[in-house]
């Protein structure tokens, strides 16, 4: 039985930008439909589980259909989100965007209460039933609690003609592949879950309706290409690798939201998300931050020249990466402050404070006497790099009272190595002008546990939090409006009793 | 043989180790009289806080004789014998029986898990190969599944099983088989957070890992159960809450060491993998020693630590602040143990406040570590304010008050202020703010004190900055 659309390619599962009074931002929407669409993309699937469709009411779901299909114009197929939690509205929505124009609908299991088998498949069968429109299941068990079993999914791709296709969101290695044990061929088996795509698609999977689709079309893109028409799955392999964290955060970390600040980050402005979401929560402030690293490093965040003005009349330029955080000037190198904190295991956590400003000022004073003063359990010691000290000088001192040789051990080895790591890569990535580190001294608070055991966690998560703590130093971060919004949900994890 | 009813407060033995990690038989007779003194009912040698899975069958054997000739028929001993393998815990099983012990506790095959019917397969053979009375023992948190309730409907017709031991914690679960087989076999809890409720449904008794450090206080619970005296029954759970959580979900075996240890009982440390700071943190161990001052089982520190003031030292004399038109503003909140007086000054960051700023930051004074003020990690507060603890801090208890609500307090109250426009706007970038802080070293609860250091920041900064 031939299906008569067979979904394919790279799909990005579209984020849905809200305004700053959270309605949906059409202008932004079409922004985004023409940046995939120019980056390769073979479809796009509005109002998914990355669109927040489950945040959305019924008329702005039809609205983002309309939307989507009129601004994409049929250069490429859309495949309409419109599952729901009751059968009556998912055939409503489907039935609307059949009129609508869209190609495909992509239908996820009911959520929220728990269903047996009987009850998913004639789910399925009474929207199939409902429209002509070719109709995609949808399983994502993490965040509806449904799983649609094996034989479930066969019959209902066997027996169905308008059934063309299943995405698995499940991250299940071993379900995608009983998928392509029993439907390879007879309907188009999508992988929904970033971080094992490539080896869905090395497996037999035929397309991908993916999160990350939206920040990095072109990349997947080439991986499909490579696996698929060049049979090159080194290739594959190697470039997957390269953005695996990227996919970890999406996948793993508040989805439509990460979407949305790494497109923020990239310059490409998509909006704000639904409450409940919120930056550090699902999606933590280390996620954030260390994203933004990331971006950094596949050169995915513009650079920009930012100005160091040490003093009135003597200004120094880097070639910084920035976002819309950044000062294009950096004024007042009195005292600066940045504090960062990184995870995720409590016993190799890094938490800095870094201080900065000028050799002549306090910060600089401070230096000198805290070499002269060494306090007990303390003592600082100016960070070096194989030996030699890095550039701008930088003091190290312990937060926690140093008790034990190991605790010793830790602090002033791989943390430190950590903490030299940060500040060499700051001057060659543009974050500090290098005509200023001669003029210019860091003091970082460094927090190593007691019970820290692991050295190559305590240098990297030491590394991270300089390099976040360096950037928010120079950008006045958090700024009042984050904090604002922040602070009535702002949960200090010691607070509470155990 | 008489059937055995398993009625009342059984500790699950820990297993004391030297330090070579040998079994210390010294400390486990002076472990089991500990026990009956305080009036236990039986007591329950190689159970999952007696480390069993980390024994070799030898040495549990000898435990489980130790125990029973400790003992010496003064109260029933309940020998744990369970063990993935089907024939090991066969092989214990009747080791026990020849030892003298008064039934078995066989925990559910772990790792390698059977469905059901193995599951069955496993406890009939154990029942077949004793005479003993057995009790069956859901744990699933260590297991990886529950017992099924029919598998438990099937054994509870094998004429030795005697009862279920449900470590669960899920109370839908204990109710389903009281419902299915109250009538039959006992029920005995497992779970310190659920005593209370799971005695009052119908529970026999209970085998407690913490029965070992608070014997006396689930005695009262069962008898006050018994009797009916349902709120007294209650009262005393919730006495006991907090260090019966801290004890099942940071250690088992480890908390209740390091309990016995901080009592006096030298009992000596776990086996690895088990560590010092591991799954009980050395946080958690700290608030677990205030539990037990709190329950009279430990006494206080008594030497009061020592106090100082730090803005004058850092340079900020108020004569040299009121040049600048800067003062130190001084507030206290709350009454008693978790009263918290604050000292703040905000200033410009290139005056002495700023200097001062700087030095408190780089040179930590040890016991009065200067720390930023946040309102969680990754959310500093601004302007950038240095907390520095006026009373030394002597321990990890201490610590745990400072760094956690009242760093948050402090953060909280500076961001408070900004945006009632006491602190300027352009402030948040020009200034900083230092914040001297008193807490009482013996403060315990957390809500008040970061209430109290919350509104004494709040007002402190108000005097400083001469606002409302």
């Amino acid at each position: 039985m031939a299906k008569k659309f067979w979904p394919k390619g790279v799909m990005p599962a579209l984020v849905t930008p809200f305004d700053p009074k959270f309605e949906v931002d059409e202008e932004a929407l079409r922004r985004l439909v023409d940046w995939v669409i120019e980056r390769g993309v073979s479809a796009v699937v509005p109002c998914g589980t990355t669109g927040e469709f489950v945040n959305m009411r019924i008329e702005e779901r039809r609205r983002v259909y309309d939307v989507v299909i009129d601004h994409v114009n049929g250069r490429v197929p859309v495949i309409a989100g419109t599952g729901d939690a009751s059968t009556q509205v998912a055939v409503e929505l489907t039935k609307y965007a059949e009129d609508a124009g869209a190609d495909a609908a992509l239908i996820v299991t009911p959520f929220y209460m728990g269903l047996t088998d009987k009850e998913v498949y004639e789910h399925y069968e009474k929207i199939a039933s409902s429209v002509e429109l070719p109709i995609l299941m949808y399983n994502i068990p993490q965040v509806t609690g449904v799983w649609i079993p094996w034989w479930v999914a066969e019959g209902l791709g066997k027996e169905i003609s308008n059934i063309v296709g299943i995405k698995d969101s499940s991250g299940s290695m071993p379900y995608m592949m009983t998928l392509i044990e029993k439907l390879y061929g007879v309907i188009s088996i999508i992988c929904g879950y970033d971080e094992i795509a490539m080896a869905a698609l090395a497996s037999g999977a035929d397309g991908l309706i993916l999160a990350s689709a939206n920040v990095i079309p072109d990349v997947w893109v080439e991986i499909y290409d490579a696996v698929k028409n060049r049979r090159d799955l080194d290739h594959a392999r190697e470039l997957h690798r390269k953005y695996q964290t990227l996919l970890r955060f999406i996948a793993r970390f508040g989805g439509p939201l990460a979407v949305k600040r790494a497109l923020w980050m990239m310059g490409l402005d998509v909006g704000y998300v639904r409450r409940p979401l919120m930056v550090g929560g699902a999606y933590p402030y280390e996620v954030e931050d260390e994203m933004r690293r990331r971006l950094e490093g596949y050169g995915l965040i513009p650079r920009m020249p930012v100005e160091f003005e040490l003093e009135p009349g003597r200004v120094y330029r880097c070639d910084y990466p920035a976002t819309s955080y950044t000062h294009p000037r950096i004024r007042d190198f009195t005292l600066r402050v940045g504090e960062a904190f990184t995870s995720p295991s409590m016993a190799d956590v890094a938490h800095v404070d870094l201080m900065l400003g000028r050799k002549d000022g306090p910060v600089g004073k401070a230096f000198e006497d805290a070499l002269k003063n060494p306090r007990p359990g303390h003592e600082p010691r100016v960070v070096e790099l194989d030996g030699r000290e890095v550039k701008p000088r930088t003091l190290l001192i312990p937060t926690v009272t140093i008790r034990t040789e190991r605790h010793a051990k830790l602090v002033y080895g791989p943390a430190m190595a950590g903490v030299a790591r940060a500040v060499v890569e700051a001057v060659e990535g543009g974050l500090i002008p290098r005509e200023l580190v001669d003029e210019l001294v860091m003091i970082a608070h460094v927090f190593v546990h007691p019970t820290a055991c692991n050295p190559t966690r305590i240098m990297l998560n030491n590394y991270k939090a300089v390099n976040h703590a360096l950037k928010k130093a120079l950008e006045d971060r958090p700024t009042l409006g984050e904090l604002m919004e922040r602070k009535e949900s702002a949960r200090h994890p010691f607070r509470y009793e155990p | 043989m008489a059937a055995f009813k398993p009625e009342g407060i059984f500790p699950a033995l820990i297993t004391p180790f030297k330090k070579g990690r040998e079994v210390d038989e010294e400390a486990l007779r002076r472990l089991v009289n500990w026990v009956i003194e305080r009036g236990v009912h039986g007591v329950v040698p190689c159970g999952t806080t007696g480390e069993f899975v980390y024994m070799k069958e030898e040495e549990r054997k000898r435990v489980v004789e130790t125990v029973v000739d400790e003992v010496n028929g003064r109260v029933s001993v309940i020998a744990g014998t369970g063990a993935s393998a089907t024939n090991m815990a066969v092989r214990l099983t009747r080791h026990a029986e020849d030892a003298g012990a008064d039934a078995v506790l066989v925990v559910t095959p772990y790792y390698l898990r059977p469905a059901d019917k193995g599951a069955y397969q496993h406890f009939y053979e154990v029942a077949k190969s004793t005479d003993l009375p057995i009790i069956l023992y859901n744990i699933p948190q260590c297991t990886g599944g529950f017992l099924a309730r029919e598998v438990v409907e099937d054994l509870a017709e094998l004429e030795n099983v005697v009862a279920l031991k449900d470590s669960s914690g899920h109370l839908p679960y204990t109710l389903e088989l009281l419902d299915m087989v109250g009538d039959r076999i006992s029920i005995l809890c497992g779970h310190d957070e659920v005593v209370m409720p799971a005695l009052a449904a119908g529970a026999s008794g209970a085998i407690l890992a913490s029965a070992n450090v608070i014997p006396d206080v689930w005695i009262e619970v069962y008898e006050a159960v018994k009797r009916g005296d349902l709120a007294r029954a209650r009262e005393l759970q919730m006495r006991v809450q907090k260090l019966a959580r801290i004890i099942v979900r940071h250690g088992g075996a480890v908390a209740v060491k390091a309990a016995l240890n901080m009592m006096g009982l030298k009992v000596g440390k776990a086996r690895r993998p088990l560590v010092s700071g591991g799954v009980l943190s050395w946080e958690v161990r700290e608030e677990m020693r205030l539990e037990l001052e709190k329950l009279g089982k430990l006494k206080a520190e008594e030497e009061a630590p020592e106090s100082k003031k730090f803005l004058e030292e850092l340079g900020l004399s108020p004569s040299e602040l009121r040049c600048l038109s800067l003062e130190i503003g001084e507030a206290s909140a709350g009454v008693g143990e978790e009263e918290v007086h604050v000292r703040a000054v905000v200033g410009p960051k290139d005056g002495p406040v700023g200097y001062a700023w700087a030095k408190a930051f780089s040179q930590l004074e040890p016991g009065h570590e200067a720390l930023l003020a946040l309102l969680e990690p990754n959310l500093m507060a601004r302007p950038p304010t240095l907390i520095i603890p006026t009373v030394e801090i002597r321990n990890m208890r201490q610590a745990s008050m400072v760094y956690g609500p009242v760093q948050a307090a402090v953060g909280r109250a500076v961001q408070d202020a900004v945006e009632v426009g006491w602190v300027p706007m352009e402030a948040m970038e020009t200034h900083v703010a230092l914040v001297e802080v008193t807490v009482k070293p013996e403060a315990l609860d957390r809500r008040a004190l970061y209430f109290n250091a919350y509104e004494a920041t709040r007002e402190a900064l108000r005097r400083a900055l001469r606002r409302g």
